[in-house]
């Protein structure tokens, strides 16, 4: 929330000038042109903008699923200090086990609809028999210490020990489920252990998200990537899904990176917005900061655009035009067609991100004329 | 007094649900369930709820693109439920629609000029193909296109320049009240503002009359001088917008309001979260339909159907008690500098 907003904290993860082409028949989609941010650690970071600016390939390419015909040309993503980029399938297998977790915009398609929740949630801690042997152990001794009172110092050496031998298969299977359950019930679904029973087409569209959300959460990610997830859903039920979320941010203690073309969504849920514009980040800030100043002719534009209740218009303002075509995007500024304020050299040179303030960053040339 | 365009009565749409191997039917989906609506010469009237809860069934149903399956819809003091033929194409083309997915709605082999004019055509609203050709010209123009759109296909469109098209569409047959289904939730926040305008400006022109339907809050608000909140195929509460968004006496209104996130961070606030889901239409709960997700609900509430009654002239409710609530949205003092 706004108030912890951690400062200048750690960086979890750096894109540096990411640069991605789609190959089509009809011609290279440059789809992004150059992406640079950070998200660190803790944080919640906001990508927000327009259908067909890249926010999706952004966080695909972050999680390294990206379609054949894309192409990285350049540019480097590194989690952690690693480039993964450079990383081969495999590791990228590792790390979306352990490190990156995404939930997408629609649960139906991503839920495999011939197996139960149980199955599919219950793979995940499968893939880690250390882990449920871990889990396990610590149940045991626990049970024993509750048993034992609280002279456990003997039950604790004896857990470690016993940790290390490995569960059969069955035993995994139990310990599994109970740690599902556990999970589904942290995104607060009631009836937990009949949810594992069914499957998804048994459930409603805001359940399935959950359960989504539960999968995601399961592996304790360092980066939860949260793609349009409410979207899909109905306001009440996106209400329900928000405060989910604003309820385990305190608990998870990774990084969001939540991608959204809900301006309100940003507003409730991130402590800093990245404002994406046909494959670029135009602007960068601290939530209010954003809110209450934005610097970029397209984060006002688009701030005056939409409606919002408890801001009676007469009218609302105006982006003329409509997004570029990317196999031929505008030279220069991408936005300049469209820009009320557009100088000459919008047209031929592309603005660099420039600070202009603490913690706020915006690509327009209007700001380096200032500065200088 | 101004003068009533349109009023629904009693309105109810009950899809059937065949089963067995007789397939017969053996249950009903209650997507309308008992809508009254007036709307008035040169207004705006705001048809909100969440999916499923028929607003666009109730869109239909008045054009009889669906026929309803009781109810009475009276246009201009004519009753058009069962009217046929003749008599009702001539009433029909008064009466256009705007559907959301402009994608679909436009025929993928047909040039723009022929969509334009097909209507003009059929209702034999122009002498000759040439009268025909120049109000396409005119339409297009109007809309914010120009001629050289007339000669092209759907397909080389981006979805705001098709949705224009199908608001010139609607124009083509001079209608003065438009059904607009959702016409921008398909559309860019940035070319969703261009529409919106587009359709204001078009109103107070030619002095047109609209039924707007959308799950959009926020953008019912912009449009909207009267606003119906309907969930699950019955209205909760209709009053003027303002009253909607400001002093709502309906759980649901209260709850679908507070629910929405408000593009501002200075004015994170508390809300009121709905447990569960909408329940299905074709088990519709006894009494309240509203009151398993109610916090207010009694057991009264279980026994007897409130009535949609009047607690103050055009303020409407569907609730049995008069509750207190707070305003779902703080209106900030301080106006922001955007």
């Amino acid at each position: 929330m706004s108030g912890s907003a951690p400062g200048d904290g750690e960086v979890l993860l750096q894109l540096k000038n990411v640069r991605l082409r789609f190959k089509t028949y009809a011609g290279d989609v440059k789809a992004l042109d150059g992406i640079t941010f950070a998200i660190r650690k803790r944080e919640a970071l906001g990508l927000v903008g327009e259908s067909g600016c890249g926010k999706s390939v952004t966080a695909l390419t972050i999680v390294g699923l990206l379609p054949e015909n894309a192409q990285v040309s350049d540019g480097e993503i590194l989690l952690s200090g690693k480039n993964l980029l450079k990383s081969t399938p495999e590791e990228m297998r590792k790390i979306r086990a352990n490190n990156v977790a995404m939930v997408f915009q629609d649960p139906t398609t991503f839920l495999n609809p011939v197996l139960t929740i149980g199955d599919q949630l219950e793979e995940v801690f499968l893939l880690n028999p250390e882990r449920l042997a871990r889990v396990a152990a610590k149940r045991r001794t626990e049970d024993a210490q509750k048993k034992a009172g609280t002279s456990g110092e003997r039950t604790k050496k004896e857990a470690r020990e016993s940790s290390l031998a490995m569960l059969s298969k069955a035993e995994q299977r139990k310990v599994a489920r109970e740690l599902s359950i556990e999970v589904l019930k942290k995104v607060r679904l009631p009836d937990a252990e009949r949810i594992l029973d069914d499957y998804p087409h048994e459930l409603s569209g805001g359940m399935r998200q959950r359960c989504m959300i539960a999968m995601a959460l399961a592996r304790k990610p360092d980066l939860f990537i949260a793609d349009e997830i409410t979207t899909a859903l109905d306001v009440t039920i996106q209400a329900q899904i928000l405060e989910l979320l604003r309820e385990l941010k305190r608990e998870i203690a990774g990084s969001t990176l939540l991608i959204t073309h809900d301006l309100g969504v940003v507003a409730e849920l991130c402590d800093r917005v990245a404002v994406m514009y046909a494959g670029n980040v135009v602007e960068l800030a601290g939530v209010e900061d954003l809110f209450a100043n934005p610097l970029h002719p397209y984060t006002q534009g688009l701030m005056r655009a939409i409606p919002m209740i408890g801001r009676p218009l007469e009218r609302l303002e105006t982006i003329p035009g409509s997004v570029p075509d990317l196999i031929y995007p505008p030279s220069g500024c991408r936005f300049h067609p469209r820009c009320p304020m557009a100088l000459d050299r919008c047209e031929v040179e592309k603005p660099e991100l420039i600070h202009t303030g603490k913690d706020h960053t915006v690509a327009c040339h209007l700001y380096e004329e200032k500065k200088s | 007094m101004t003068q009533t365009v349109l009023e629904v009565k009693g309105l109810t749409k009950w899809f059937p649900i065949s089963g067995g191997i007789l397939a017969r039917t053996t249950n009903y989906v209650k997507a309308v369930d008992g809508v009254d609506l007036e709307i008035k010469e040169g207004e705006t009237y705001g048809l909100v709820g969440e999916s499923g809860s028929g607003k666009t069934t109730v869109g239909k149903c008045i054009l009889r693109l669906i026929e309803p399956t009781t109810g009475e819809i009276i246009y201009r003091g004519q009753n058009i439920t069962k009217l046929k033929g003749d008599t009702f194409r001539r009433i029909r083309r008064k009466i256009g629609i705007i559907f959301q997915d402009p994608y679909a709605s436009l025929d993928p082999r047909q040039t723009i000029e022929a969509a334009l004019t097909e209507p003009m055509k059929y209702h034999k609203l122009v002498e000759s193909d040439d009268k025909a050709h120049e109000r396409a010209r005119e339409l297009i123009k109007r809309v914010g296109l120009n001629e050289d759109h007339l000669y092209r296909f759907p397909h080389e469109f981006s979805g705001g320049q098709r949705q224009r098209i199908a608001v010139a569409r609607a124009l083509a047959m001079d209608p003065d009240f438009v059904i607009l289904d959702e016409p921008t939730s398909f559309l860019d926040v940035s070319v969703q503002a261009q529409i919106l305008n587009l359709l204001s400006d078009l109103q107070e022109e030619l002095n047109l009359t609209y039924l707007f339907i959308s799950h959009n809050l926020s953008v019912i608000e912009h449009m909207s001088d009267r606003v119906g909140v309907m969930y699950l195929g019955k209205i909760m509460e209709t009053a003027e917008k303002q009253i909607i968004y400001q002093r709502p006496e309906h759980p649901y209104t209260h709850a679908l309001i507070s629910a929405l996130p408000i593009p501002n961070p200075a004015l994170r606030r508390q809300r009121v979260v709905l447990s569960g889901d909408i329940p299905s239409p074709v088990n519709v709960p006894s009494g309240c339909r509203f009151r398993t997700r109610c916090s207010y609900a009694t057991d009264y509430c279980k026994e007897k159907e409130p009535p949609l009654s009047a607690r103050q002239p055009g303020h409407l409710v569907s609730c049995h008690y008069e509750l207190k609530m707070s305003t779902p949205i703080p209106i900030t003092k301080t106006s922001r500098k955007i």
